[in-house]
């Protein structure tokens, strides 16, 4: 990293310093008993690759790993992105329970446009025409509606937690400058599913609101297991190939189910039939 | 306009629900209250087609018991219009009062 990076980092690193409180950033509790995800091993035999930055990249390389990060979406100059985020805020101003529910979520759109910025410097060292190339999210687990606090809590438990689990394989990844950012984003992520969590704990309290929460599972548990796609995606033995994923489809959706569903009994809620409601199998 | 935002408008002026303005660069819009105007959350546009009507009948329960909606009670005002039955069924299991 040049001087100026690392200047910057460290500005950024100063600043998220200061925004720490007893509950900001929710990884810290999780971290500090280990790794909370689960290692994605792969088990089928590929080569080693590994590419760096303004290295040259096989044509089939290029294209998945661009297919990955239009699907990713967190990058500065992808108005969908910002669009998102905007909606986060519309949200935070309109439906926040708390003075405090609200900074968090205010703490939370910071760390999304810190990733960014991220996903930027990542997009214009591989392809700089992508850098300003507006993808709109695709899956419909990003347009579902969030009608209450509960719908937004859903939302981060379940949605960000699949980031989370993402980033964890990509820190196995062979596209170095992705590997590189994959701790951060992953830890922030699970950070972000955290926060969630802690607003649905606050609102499964009382009977009323876990019966909400009850209600609302049927809508947010089918689309986060939707949104690792179908289990014979055609694409994934190729992502494989090349060390951009570790596992299919079918093995993360599965250890994601594993790890949320523990929490959700933990939350005193019935998880629902997997089957129930599902678009992609 | 696409198909399935007029789908969405529909599915949520049944229960008294308006499609604001494309919010932001035009994938996310307002949900607003048709009694007071007040925003009462969101929705994008690549929901899948039929999925804005089922989802808001899943919630008419949750609409009838004020569990979401508008603090105006105006979606429960609609939900009764829609069908009592339904609407007394879902307050008496969501302890709602009145």
């Amino acid at each position: 990293m040049s001087e100026t990076g690392a200047s910057e980092m460290s500005v950024i690193d100063d600043a998220e310093q200061r925004g720490r409180t007893d509950l900001w950033p929710f990884w810290r509790r999780l971290y500090a008993q280990g790794d909370p995800l689960p290692r994605l091993t792969c088990t089928v035999s590929r080569p080693s690759y590994r590419f760096d930055e303004k290295e040259p990249l096989p044509e089939e390389y290029k294209g998945l790993l661009l297919r990955m990060l239009r699907h990713e979406g967190e990058r500065a100059g992808n108005k969908s992105f910002l669009g998102l985020m905007a909606s986060c805020l519309d949200l935070a101003e309109t439906l926040f329970p708390t003075a405090e529910a609200k900074l968090l979520k205010a703490e939370y759109l910071a760390e999304e446009l810190k990733h960014g910025i991220m996903f930027h410097r990542l997009a214009v060292g591989l392809d700089r025409s992508f850098a300003l190339c507006d993808v709109p999210y695709a899956h419909y687990a990003f347009h579902l509606p969030r009608e209450t606090w509960a719908d937004d809590a859903m939302f981060h438990f379940f949605v960000d937690l699949n980031g989370a689990f993402h980033s964890r394989d990509w820190r196995e990844s062979s596209y170095v400058p992705l590997q590189k950012m994959a701790a951060t984003v992953e830890r922030d992520e699970v950070g972000h599913s955290e926060m969630g969590y802690h607003f649905l704990q606050q609102i499964c309290a009382e009977a009323r609101g876990r019966a909400l929460a009850q209600h609302l599972l049927t809508k947010w548990y089918a689309a986060a297991l939707d949104m690792f796609g179908r289990s014979d995606s055609p694409n994934v033995p190729k992502f494989i190939h090349w060390g951009l994923k570790s596992v299919g489809n079918a093995e993360i959706r599965q250890a994601y189910k594993a790890y949320v569903d523990r929490k959700i009994e933990a939350l005193g809620l019935d998880v629902p039939d997997e089957r129930q409601n599902r678009r992609f199998l | 306009m696409s198909a399935i935002v007029e789908e969405i408008r529909s599915a949520y002026g049944a229960v008294g629900i308006t499609l604001d303005h494309p919010a932001t660069y035009g994938t996310y819009y307002r949900l607003l209250c048709a009694g007071c105007g007040r925003i009462v959350g969101n929705v994008g546009d690549k929901l899948l087609p039929g999925m804005a009507a089922a989802l808001v009948d899943q919630q008419f329960e949750l609409y009838a018991a004020g569990l979401v909606g508008c603090a105006c009670g105006h979606q429960q005002e609609q939900t009764r219009a829609l069908d009592a039955g339904r609407w007394q069924a879902a307050r008496e299991r969501y302890g709602a009062s009145g």
